[in-house]
């Protein structure tokens, strides 16, 4: 109950901080529309369903990019944790392609996907890889080398010694990728619709901010955009504290 | 500290005053150079080769402006100028007319291309003359937004047809041409004086629909915000005399300009053939049927692309066309400018 009060004094405050600044500073709402225009917009966006079109197609392409980016990354951790090779040989590529800016790497591997929803998933993937493959890899060096001793005195196979020892201790820090991940999935999904697509919240921004100048809109993408961000965000703490033993 | 009254101090302030020039009337006193801010959007480019001329060929200063060059995006350079942080902006006359449609106190004051520059381009032979034989083509476009898609939607709704009759592939980041050269599309939305040389530097001749051949709009021009344009201040009518007068000079003599903007963009000395190619077809644009540019506002033809942009849905009509546009250069000379 107390958590729920300062969130809303957190955004009650802010609201009212963002009033001030457009009273104050008598900026025009072409610049920065006021809370309650936003507000009003976002019910009129809400009201003739464009919101919700649009937000649907990036929640999809968040789901899936961030599904097949986490698996992805946490199989490569693991085997990144477990082989010294194995880490030289992919390290260099794994740390390249975080190097390369995905914004100029977008359009092309749009072009090479055909431009479809699998581009789209494959650069979200693409994003959330590396936080979470690198915080697999610490995670699963993390296991206490005394408990895997006993664990193979006991005649546990490599695969029971991951499943039971190496994984179980790698969770806290693999859940904490996954925090930093699920945010950028949602980065990746607009940075991959403006790499070329038809809709989703990246193209509202667009269309607002370029084709209609109806600056409110754009703000009522952003702050959607925010707020899947958020849920998601607490979807994953959520599943850390039933997961991870204290 | 205070000051004590000399008597001395006296007499070196009158000797000084004694010698010191008198001023005479018949001195010119250097002119009061008025500050102003110049938003183009895009990228230094030999597109922009009349603003670069007017600055270095002394145009501005002639006029009593001293002109800093800004580039931004062109939705964000809009809102500046209605806001009063820069004084002058380069945008596309449909993007004006939802701008103020949305509330964005911009008018359009001086044309910069008499024709549209937007095009359907394609390979060679396979573009269609007829709008209505578009159906079921696969078009590549920068996005739903912007004079590209405005066009778009005028050529399709020209030939009878809609987007839902095409199939629309989107390139936000202005790489339909890689689109075209991959085959994922049949055509592409580019400008006249861009998009052909870049598909013919990688081998491919193209032909072109013209959008002002089947559904006319007014092309980019010089865009003031009201609050400027309210007042007595002079500098709007100076800044479009100005840039006329280079766009003139350039039309004359396009190595005036290709020179111009070699110096801003050193890079265009690699290819400037391609440059002088780029800025030819940009002057054909300035032109239009002209004889050369004019900066005049062609009221046919904004009449006629206000109407298309309300029957594509694109503006509400509730702002009357006579609010978007302010032809300064006919205010200065008292008559409509010559085309």
């Amino acid at each position: 109950m107390k958590r729920l009060a300062a969130a809303v004094l957190s955004l009650a405050a802010f609201l009212v901080a963002w009033k001030l600044v457009t009273v104050v500073t008598g900026t025009p709402a072409y610049i920065l529309p006021a809370p309650e225009v936003v507000a009003d917009r976002a019910l009129r966006a809400i009201g003739s369903g464009i919101l919700w079109e649009h937000a649907a197609v990036t929640l999809s392409e968040i789901l899936l990019g961030f599904a097949a980016g986490a698996l992805a990354a946490i199989g490569t951790g693991i085997a990144l944790g477990k082989s010294v090779v194995v880490e030289r040989v992919l390290s260099p590529y794994i740390v390249a392609a975080q190097s390369v800016p995905i914004l100029a790497l977008a359009p092309l591997l749009d072009i090479w996907f055909g431009g479809g929803l699998l581009a789209r998933v494959l650069i979200c993937a693409l994003i959330v890889f590396f936080p979470i493959a690198i915080a697999t890899m610490v995670g699963i060096r993390s296991a206490d080398p005394l408990l895997a001793e006993m664990l193979r005195s006991l005649g546990a196979s490599p695969g029971q010694l991951t499943m039971r020892l190496e994984i179980p201790s790698a969770l806290p820090v693999i859940f904490g990728g996954l925090r930093v991940g699920v945010t950028l999935a949602v980065i990746g999904a607009v940075v991959a619709e403006w790499a070329g697509a038809s809709s989703g919240l990246g193209i509202l921004i667009n269309i607002a901010n370029q084709g209609l100048f109806d600056t409110p809109l754009m703000f009522v993408a952003l702050a959607t955009l925010a707020v899947i961000g958020i849920t998601l965000h607490g979807v994953v703490v959520v599943a850390e504290r039933r997961l991870v033993l204290r | 500290m205070r000051l004590r009254r000399s008597p001395l101090l006296l007499v070196v302030v009158l000797a000084l005053a004694a010698c010191a020039p008198a001023a005479s009337p018949s001195v010119a006193q250097p002119p009061v150079m008025k500050s102003v801010t110049l938003l183009l959007s895009y990228q230094p480019d030999v597109q922009f080769a009349p603003f670069y001329l007017a600055q270095q060929a002394g145009y501005y200063r002639d006029a009593g402006l001293n002109v800093t060059i800004q580039h931004k995006s062109e939705s964000d350079l809009i809102r500046l100028v209605a806001d009063g942080q820069a004084q002058f902006g380069v945008a596309d006359a449909t993007d004006v007319m939802i701008s103020r449609t949305a509330g964005i106190p911009v008018k359009y004051v001086s044309t910069l291309y008499q024709a549209f520059p937007v095009a359907l381009i394609g390979p060679k032979g396979k573009v269609p003359t007829n709008p209505a034989d578009l159906a079921g083509k696969r078009i590549g476009t920068p996005g739903r937004y912007g004079s590209s898609w405005a066009a778009l939607l005028g050529v399709l709704q020209a030939g009878g047809l809609t987007a839902a009759d095409v199939t629309i592939r989107e390139y936000p980041q202005f790489n339909q041409v890689d689109g075209l050269l991959a085959g994922d599309v049949d055509l592409i939305t580019g400008f006249r004086t861009n998009e052909p040389l870049r598909l013919a530097a990688q081998g491919m001749q193209v032909d072109m629909l013209k959008i002002d051949k089947v559904a006319p709009l007014p092309g980019p021009g010089l865009i003031v915000g009201d609050a400027l344009l309210n007042t007595t201040d002079s500098r709007v009518a100076e800044f479009a005399a100005a840039t006329l007068q280079a766009q003139r000079a350039i039309a004359a003599n396009p190595q005036l300009g290709l020179d111009a903007a070699t110096v801003v963009v050193p890079a265009i000395a690699s290819d400037k053939a391609t440059a002088l190619a780029v800025l030819k077809a940009s002057i054909e644009l300035w032109r239009g049927s002209g004889a050369q540019p004019s900066g005049s506002i062609n009221q046919a033809v904004w009449y006629s692309g206000y109407d298309t942009m309300r029957r594509l849905g694109l503006i509400d009509g509730s702002v009357p066309l006579s609010d978007m546009t302010f032809d300064v250069l006919s205010e200065i000379s008292g008559s409509p400018a010559p085309s």
